[in-house]
């Protein structure tokens, strides 16, 4: 693949956009005029070329900016990377999850050799090289889940199954939508949906977690979820509420088609085989209001989401402040004719 | 599901009953890495049935070149066993699932006591070398027949060294629950694998001492047990499906094309529930997964080892 | 948010009642948890060996530790304070074995308090039984500069850490043995609702 890793911001001065080929491929998760939750799992195996579902694990051209974005919030707050302590063999299993994939779907760009336990790693994009004995934790510059989860695009949740249930113990959070893993780590499936309306009452979580014990290693697992946002924020952490919350009173009718982002995040899910674990990747994708109307199908689309959108989910969401703002920018463009069920752009 | 092509490289008679199988995959390959207390379901073609049977990785999960599982001959059984005995040799091919772990330590015990009857043994072989490997503190309790029936005791007295002890009932040694329960610290988590009584006496044995029943794990993999034909009807498709006495529910859909869901085939994991809408008999309820008030109320089965008194059962497939 | 929603971290509480079933019980309360060990000692007092770890709360008007006294005949340590109860926990610790049933008896702080040190010998605090005794008092754990306040009664307080206002969530991480306590002016810094006393 012919990439060009792009230079742009994900805070501040918010430099980030989305190549034609990036809009091209966004997950646009809507493929009816009205939303509701549902386990909406599939098989996750090799998908169309070019779409994000193609890898095992998806890289496009934000790469070394979210690496980037990802650095400096881990310089302010450590935190955001956590590993209880029984968790050692899920995290050299994670490590091996993401050297194998990376080396074998993007061999550019990265390179794994191994001669039994002596692995010697190449992330050419990060200029990073590293040999190491895969076990040893001395062997490595700092502990194997950060290590590999720094050089990955999206957060990763890591959870320990015991008890007929599963714990949030180990997690890499950088690009999350307003959750905290400093509070929420050690958490059970469900205290940590806790938070999350009506799909408890509908047994979402019940049927999900009843699915996932039985999450066989090698049949990994993929689902969308969505949320917006103001600003191509990755951090829009409770941590750093105090920053990005006056930002969701900022939107007027003038700037919303650019300052509000949909935010799809392409959720997968593996067994870890050593440590009989599963790793929860959320790997979240931006793309503006405008950007978005470049195919006239997504503007109907998601004008009729937003405007059909249960009160409670959209305040769950925190898109109460300028819900109204995006359905009126996007309503000149909807002809109320039918386009028929399905995400595609065109 | 996805599979694996492999095939015997190895048999060996480990006692008069228990023979030994080693694996490899076809494609020269290892086998996938997997966790202590992991199982594969192995297919095997009987008389031009596919039957498909629960077997423990005893091998050590460190060294995955080769799988190894230890198959304990059972005459009144309905086959799978004998099969494995008699028609597996070296170069025989097999397709087995990946491995699954519905019996593992629990990471965050302080202690593990792992309790092993007969053939039982099989999956406390691979949490051994995990345990080892995280420099755990740990105690296997063996009990067996008589001297002819120690399956592995060498190679356990290798890997264990004094941490493992030996109850041989044929020189009148037994394990004893109360004193062994009795006296562990807290964090302790018990497990135990063998014979029904035994596991029956361990798990009575820690409730009435206090234990909390997420501290105690069991692994006891039931046979679909024989009964009276019936035909299931799958409602969604309007299929009808004859199940013959030997065969179970879940086989006979098989059979028939059915991709049924299905992960332990031994009534534990809950993976092949399915819903019953109708039925002009009863129920029989032969698996440890749904609870006393949902076998009551009739409404839900688990087709790998449960059947019916009837003619006509129909499911939500 | 909708009726019939509740937020499924918020930990439930139940009265304290004996374990049928039990090696020995170990019973831990401070100040109005006194009335939790009161009521489980008048329902009867079981066969097994049992020890209770008790302290008033010195600033309290009630002192429950001479009724205490005077219905627990075996293993009650009548400590100073809180901390001293908690310190009793972990000197207990070594000599429990698996079939000790804990149970615990005080305010929401007092009760994740001795859960955390249970939780480190290896108890699960599903095991443990747990009622929350006088106060509704709130720990709250401030996500933005990680302090927490263990007695909050208002629905919005002063984070004695970073000085913010926080709205105190139902979300409770049992880790942390605390509610969250998120900035509730971040969008219009100043405009803080009506602050009232949720958690007397």
């Amino acid at each position: 693949m012919n990439m060009a890793f792009k230079n742009e911001t994900f805070r501040d001065d918010y430099t980030f956009t989305n190549s034609p080929e990036a809009i091209r491929r966004f997950p646009f998760p809507f493929d009816k005029d009205e939303y509701m939750y549902s386990v909406n799992i599939e098989q996750h195996t090799k998908g169309a070329p070019g779409s994000v579902f193609e890898n095992v694990i998806d890289l496009d051209e934000h790469y070394l900016a979210e690496c980037e974005d990802r650095r400096i919030t881990l310089a302010d707050d450590p935190d955001r990377c956590i590993a209880l302590p029984h968790m050692m063999d899920a995290q050299w299993d994670m490590l091996e999850l993401g050297m194998e994939s990376l080396a074998k779907d993007f061999p550019e760009h990265f390179q794994l050799s191994r001669d039994g336990d002596n692995w010697h790693w190449v992330n050419k994009p990060l200029d990073i090289e590293q040999k190491f004995v895969f076990g040893d934790l001395s062997t490595l510059p700092m502990e194997p889940f950060e290590f590999i989860s720094r050089q990955l695009q999206g957060d990763w949740v890591v959870m320990d199954q015991r008890d007929e249930d599963l714990f949030a113990d180990m997690g890499m959070v950088t690009s999350q939508a307003d959750w905290s893993l400093a509070f929420d780590a050690g958490m059970s499936f469900k205290e940590w949906h806790g938070p999350v309306p009506q799909a408890n009452e509908m047994g979402i979580f019940e049927r999900a977690l009843k699915y996932l014990l039985h999450l066989q290693y090698g049949s990994p697992v993929r689902r969308l979820n969505w949320t917006m946002t103001v600003n191509p924020r990755l951090d829009t952490s409770p941590e750093n509420y105090p920053i990005w919350g006056p930002d969701n009173v900022s939107v007027t009718a003038n700037n919303v088609a650019d300052k509000v982002f949909l935010r799809v995040e392409l959720q997968t899910l593996f067994r870890l085989p050593r440590s009989n674990a599963i790793t929860f990747g959320i790997r979240g994708y931006l793309i503006s209001v405008r950007d978005i109307a470049t195919y006239p199908r997504w503007a109907k689309r998601l004008h009729r989401v937003l405007t059909n959108l249960h009160p409670d989910l959209a305040e769950y969401k925190g898109l109460t402040n300028y819900r109204q703002l995006v359905i009126d920018w996007l309503a000149p463009m909807d002809d109320g004719a039918d386009i028929g069920e399905g995400t595609h752009p065109e | 599901m996805s599979v694996l092509n492999v095939t015997v490289e190895k048999v060996e008679q480990i006692t008069d009953v228990v023979k030994q199988f080693t694996f490899v995959q076809d494609n020269g390959e290892a086998l996938p890495k997997f966790s202590g207390g992991s199982h594969v379901v192995v297919s095997m073609d009987i008389n031009g049935r596919t039957h498909r049977n629960p077997y423990s990785l005893m091998s050590s999960p460190a060294n995955t070149d080769s799988y190894q599982i230890a198959v304990r001959r059972q005459d009144k059984s309905r086959g799978g066993s004998v099969f494995m005995h008699d028609q597996v040799k070296p170069g025989t091919k097999l397709t087995i699932t990946y491995p699954v772990n519905l019996f593992a330590i629990n990471r965050l015990g302080k202690k593990h006591i792992l309790v092993a009857g007969g053939i039982g043994i099989t999956p406390f072989m691979s949490q051994i070398a995990d345990l080892n490997r995280l420099g755990a503190d740990y105690e296997l309790h063996y009990a067996y027949r008589s001297s002819e029936h120690a399956a592995f005791r060498e190679q356990l007295e290798e890997l264990c060294g004094d941490r493992v002890h030996f109850y041989v009932e044929g020189d009148g040694t037994r394990i004893d629950f109360g004193d062994l329960l009795g006296q562990q610290p807290l964090g302790t988590h018990a497990y135990v694998c063998g014979p029904e009584p035994m596991v029956k006496m361990m798990l009575l044995t820690a409730k009435y001492l206090g234990w909390p029943s997420n501290h105690v794990h069991s692994e006891q993999f039931l046979a679909p047990p024989v009964g009276d034909e019936f035909t299931v009807v799958l409602n969604q498709s309007a299929k009808e499906i004859v199940v013959p006495g030997d065969m179970s529910m879940l086989e006979a859909m098989e059979e028939a094309g059915v991709d049924a869901p299905f992960l332990c085939r031994g009534g534990a994991c809950g993976r092949c529930e399915l819903d019953v809408l109708e039925t002009d008999g009863a129920l029989l309820h032969h698996d440890h997964y749904l609870s006393d008030a949902e076998k009551a109320a009739g409404n839900k089965i688990m087709p790998c080892v449960s059947r019916a008194k009837c003619t006509r059962l129909v499911v939500n497939l | 948010m909708e009726r019939g929603y509740r937020i499924r971290s918020k930990p439930l509480y139940d009265p304290l009642i004996w374990k049928e079933h039990a090696t020995d019980h170990v019973v831990i309360a401070h100040a109005e948890g006194g009335v939790g060990v009161l009521k489980l000692f008048q329902m009867m007092t079981p066969k097994q060996p049992i020890k209770v770890l008790f302290a008033d709360d010195a600033r309290a008007q009630r002192s429950y530790r001479d009724i205490i006294s005077k219905l627990v005949d075996e293993g009650l340590q009548i400590l100073d304070d809180k901390e001293g109860v908690l310190s009793a926990v972990s000197a207990t610790l070594d000599d429990c074995v698996m079939g000790t049933q804990f149970y615990i008896a005080g305010n929401e702080d007092f009760i994740w308090a001795a859960s955390q040190i249970l939780k480190s010998a290896g108890v699960d605090d599903k095991n443990v039984m747990k009622e929350q005794c006088g106060s509704l008092a709130r720990p709250v754990y401030c996500v933005h500069c990680k302090t927490i306040d263990p007695e909050v009664h208002h629905n919005v307080y002063t984070c004695p850490g970073c000085g913010r206002h926080l709205f105190v969530r139902d979300h409770f991480s049992r880790r942390l043995g605390a509610y969250m306590g998120l900035m509730v002016d971040a969008e219009e810094p100043g405009n803080i609702p009506e602050v009232e006393e949720m958690y007397p």
